[in-house]
């Protein structure tokens, strides 16, 4: 394969950009939380290419980690979210907005 | 062959999140995001990390997604969110942002004066571990390997991490019963 | 008691009755009055205590005042020749016009601010006479002119006098810029700006004279001796009463600028000297013709004050100081004497003050108007009255230094003897024109008996050889000078025939032209053309409304734009807007909105990725 390490870090960076614009731009909480696990995956393809390419195997069992802490993590935060709907009837980021007075 | 396959997994996944991103109906976001980590995990294949691979599909497509879309359909969101899209003021500066990312990082790996590229290096068949660098093997007992020796202290505490987290999402989920 | 004593006491007692009348007479005009009469009688009592306690010397004295670092204001006195007949002079006259406001003001419902102006007037105006240091004097000079200010806006719900009083403090002002950039300019120069060192160092080293320093004590000088072109305050300072008239727009005020100039003489080179000699002679000039135009009793006593004003500035500039101060004093006589007698005129009258609605005053009002007739005559020159003695020097100075100056202060002799012969004829003789004054009655004795002595100092004041010796050294030195001069034999034949000449001429001719209690002006009807550009005044007036209504109050309107603009808009709103777009990004902390949430850590990110890159 000629593609180098370079190419597979410019997706990791586009895919971690396009994460990012779902982040800011939504209002739906489970979307922005989708965005969230997207910018994660770009995180994971970057170690994993880094780690093949430095002939290494710490980039890789990285990502294994993180892909276990990211499935703990969308559990609670599902659950916190579904907590959240339960108050207030609403997932929409500016309705939860109870703070501001 | 490889490369080519490199551009049509690359282009899958970065397609995908876009339509993830964008489209109002969050099932039909789901789903699509399920299309992008499948084409993440086509990548990993590219990289010769095997496990990793299986690994994304099992646990990301497989289990949090599917999390995800239990609780989309739970909590049955409205269909009509399409507010961000007509406000302009939001949406314009959310793709300048964008863009600005974006050209950040193709100049720093794609254009002139990029960062140099490794070469890719060849790939040992038996693991020799050892204390500094696990050298990069394709096989999954190298990862067992590594998991008892070098990060035993990782994959004990993420043990626990996930028992907590069990937990945790059991208690937060309860329903509150009158008068408590 | 020691002279430096009474001269403190002197100089204090006034400040002390304007306090009383301040704080606790100001309704109480009688008390006010008497309080004010006694200040001005114990002025009168310290002047004298302290000439004879200085027995002929320089008295100096100064306590300081101020120090910063080693820059030092004092505060002093120098009381030499000059300024004992100057105080001599101020304090007599003023205690004579106190005593006449008696009379005059009885029916004024403010008498009592009137009196506490009067006293804090005295006050100022014996500051800047025993001052020794230029700083001192322009301390003073400024309290002159806020007690002119306050004076002549005494009648505060006329538009005139409120208008006249901001006029007379504004072009003050404008000459005072010159006095004060003049004095620091001295201070770098000299390296002290008291008067006694500097004449010590000029007299060691001439070439530190410098027509700089000259040229900018004498703008003040401009502003407040009413030169050109600074002179539009005075006609309309006569909107105030008649005794503020007298005393600070006639005797005292106006002549504090011809004081100083004679006490800074030692600054002076000849070239300033002269352009101060044609300034004097211009104004002599313009005011005895704006004078033929005027109706108004107290206007035409205005530009008379101008045009001898002129006279004084001439003597100066012509190189004889002692004459200037010689005109200065019997000038304060006379036309003193004439401005109460127009205020025993206009109280007589009810104030009237058109000289045309006047007439037959000589029967009804006898003393007045003998007074004010010996006034006229002293005014005009007559042999043998003061008047005659002081402008037949200044016109000997003239003839044998500069002959165009001359000529002109001659011309100004005839103009002169004209009006007043015009204003005298026309409103003491002839037959009464109007009711008020045919009602007109001869006034109290508080006013008759001022009026009576000033005649009688119209009348010696000019015999110098009758005057106490430790006064008017100055002047004796400088007719000695005169006296001695090439020439002058010759001359003072020359200046006899001519100054004969022109009260003859002016006083007959204006009698037979205008005659006797006329009902309307002659030249008015005559000659109107002439009568209306004389009346013009050359627009000053006007030149200089267009130029603050024009040009100043647009680069004012432009200067208040940039200040609403820059400073309040970006400088104050800016900075203000600014700490409250950082309250904004702030509040967004806390507010629960999750978009907050996300920029902020885009912040920090791009922070932590600057660090990281070695921007900083």
């Amino acid at each position: 394969m000629t593609v180098g390490l370079n190419a597979f870090i410019l997706v990791a960076g586009l895919l971690f950009a396009i994460g990012f614009l779902g982040v800011i731009l939504r209002k739906n909480t489970l979307v922005i939380y989708m965005s969230l696990e997207l910018m994660l995956n770009a995180v994971n393809l970057a170690l994993v290419a880094f780690s093949r390419y430095n002939n290494t195997m710490d980039g890789n069992l990285f990502v294994f980690f993180i892909i276990t802490v990211a499935a703990a993590e969308v559990a609670v935060g599902l659950a916190i979210i579904v907590a959240l709907f339960r108050r207030r009837q609403t997932v929409m980021v500016d309705h939860l907005n109870a703070l501001s007075r | 062959m490889l490369d080519i396959l490199f551009y049509v997994f690359s282009a899958v996944t970065l397609i995908a999140a876009l339509l993830m991103v964008l489209s109002p109906n969050a099932v039909n976001g789901a789903m699509c995001m399920i299309v992008s980590f499948v084409g993440t995990a086509a990548m990993f294949v590219l990289l010769e990390a095997y496990f990793l691979a299986i690994l994304q599909v099992l646990v990301y497509a497989g289990a949090v997604m599917v999390l995800f879309l239990f609780i989309i359909m739970l909590l049955d969101v409205d269909k009509g969110e399409c507010g961000f899209l007509k406000d302009k003021l939001t949406l314009a500066s959310s793709f300048v942002g964008f863009a600005l990312i974006a050209v950040l990082v193709c100049s720093a790996f794609a254009g002139a004066n990029h960062l140099p590229e490794p070469g890719l290096m060849p790939v040992l068949e038996n693991p020799t571990g050892s204390g500094a660098g696990i050298p990069f093997t394709t096989s999954s007992k190298s990862f067992g390997y590594s998991l008892f020796t070098k990060y035993m202290l990782p994959f004990q505490v993420t043990g626990f991490l996930l028992l907590a987290a069990m937990i945790g999402v059991i208690v937060v989920s309860k329903k509150t019963e009158e008068g408590k | 008691m020691t002279a430096t004593q009474s001269l403190l006491l002197a100089l204090l007692t006034p400040l002390l009755s304007a306090a009383l009348i301040a704080f606790f007479c100001r309704r109480r005009g009688a008390i006010a009055a008497t309080i004010s009469v006694a200040a001005a009688a114990s002025i009168c009592v310290f002047t004298f205590l302290a000439i004879r306690g200085a027995e002929g010397q320089t008295l100096v004295a100064s306590w300081d005042w101020l120090t910063f670092g080693n820059f030092n204001v004092s505060m002093g006195f120098l009381f030499d020749g000059t300024s004992a007949t100057m105080l001599t002079m101020v304090a007599f006259v003023g205690f004579l016009i106190h005593v006449f406001s008696l009379g005059y003001m009885v029916d004024d419902k403010a008498r009592g601010r009137f009196f506490g102006g009067l006293s804090i007037f005295m006050f100022s105006m014996l500051g800047i006479v025993l001052a020794d240091n230029l700083i001192m004097i322009f301390v003073f000079w400024e309290l002159v002119g806020f007690s002119s200010y306050m004076l002549i806006g005494h009648y505060l719900e006329t538009k005139e006098a409120a208008a006249a009083s901001k006029k007379a403090f504004i072009v003050n002002r404008i000459g005072d810029l010159g006095f004060l950039i003049g004095i620091v300019y001295a201070y770098w120069h000299f390296g002290t700006t008291n008067l006694n060192e500097m004449a010590a160092m000029v007299s060691v080293n001439p070439a530190l004279i410098s027509g700089t320093i000259a040229a900018l004590l004498m703008c003040g000088f401009i502003g407040k001796s009413a030169q050109f072109p600074l002179h539009v305050w005075l006609p309309d300072a006569m909107a105030g009463p008649t005794p503020v008239s007298a005393l600070i727009h006639a005797a005292t005020m106006v002549a504090a600028g011809v004081y100083f100039l004679i006490r800074i003489t030692f600054l002076f080179p000849v070239d300033v000297l002269t352009f101060i000699a044609w300034l004097g002679t211009a104004v002599a000039v313009y005011a005895g013709f704006c004078a033929y135009a005027q109706n108004d009793i107290k206007r035409i006593l205005a530009y008379s004050t101008l045009s001898q004003l002129g006279y004084m500035s001439a003597a100066f500039g012509l190189g004889y100081p002692g004459i200037a101060l010689f005109h200065l004093i019997t000038h304060a006589f006379f036309k003193a004497l004439l401005f109460l007698g127009a205020g025993s005129v206009i109280h007589g009258c009810h104030h009237e003050q058109d000289i045309f609605k006047m007439g037959g005053l000589f029967k009804k009002m006898p003393v007045t108007a003998l007074t004010f007739l010996i006034g006229v005559l002293a005014l005009c020159g007559v042999y043998g009255l003061a008047g005659f003695y002081s402008k037949d020097a200044i016109l000997i100075a003239g003839g044998l230094g500069n002959t165009p100056v001359f000529v002109l202060l001659t011309l100004g002799a005839f103009l002169t003897a004209g009006y007043m012969g015009r204003l005298f004829w026309i409103a003491f003789l002839g037959q009464p024109k109007s009711d008020a004054a045919s009602h007109a009655h001869e006034s109290g004795l508080t006013m008759l008996v001022p009026l009576i002595v000033l005649a009688a100092l119209s009348v010696v004041g000019g015999w110098i050889g009758f005057w106490p010796e430790q006064l008017g050294e100055i002047i004796r030195l400088d007719l000695d000078h005169l006296h001695h001069a090439e020439g002058y034999e010759g001359m003072h034949k020359t200046i006899l025939i001519f100054g004969s000449a022109a009260w003859i001429v002016g006083l007959f001719g204006s009698f037979f032209f205008y005659g006797a209690g006329a009902k309307e002006d002659r030249l008015e009807k005559k000659a109107s053309p002439v009568y209306g550009f004389l009346k013009d005044r050359l627009w000053f007036d006007e030149i200089y409304d267009f130029y603050v209504a024009k040009i100043q109050q647009r680069v004012a309107d432009l200067l208040g734009f940039l200040d609403v603009f820059v400073v309040k808009g970006v400088l104050v709103r800016g900075s203000a807007g600014l700490v409250g777009l950082v309250g904004m990004c702030s509040k967004s902390l806390h507010v629960g909105n999750i978009h907050g949430y996300v920029y902020w850590f885009l912040a920090g990110l791009i922070l932590f990725w600057a660090a990281a890159a070695g921007l900083f």
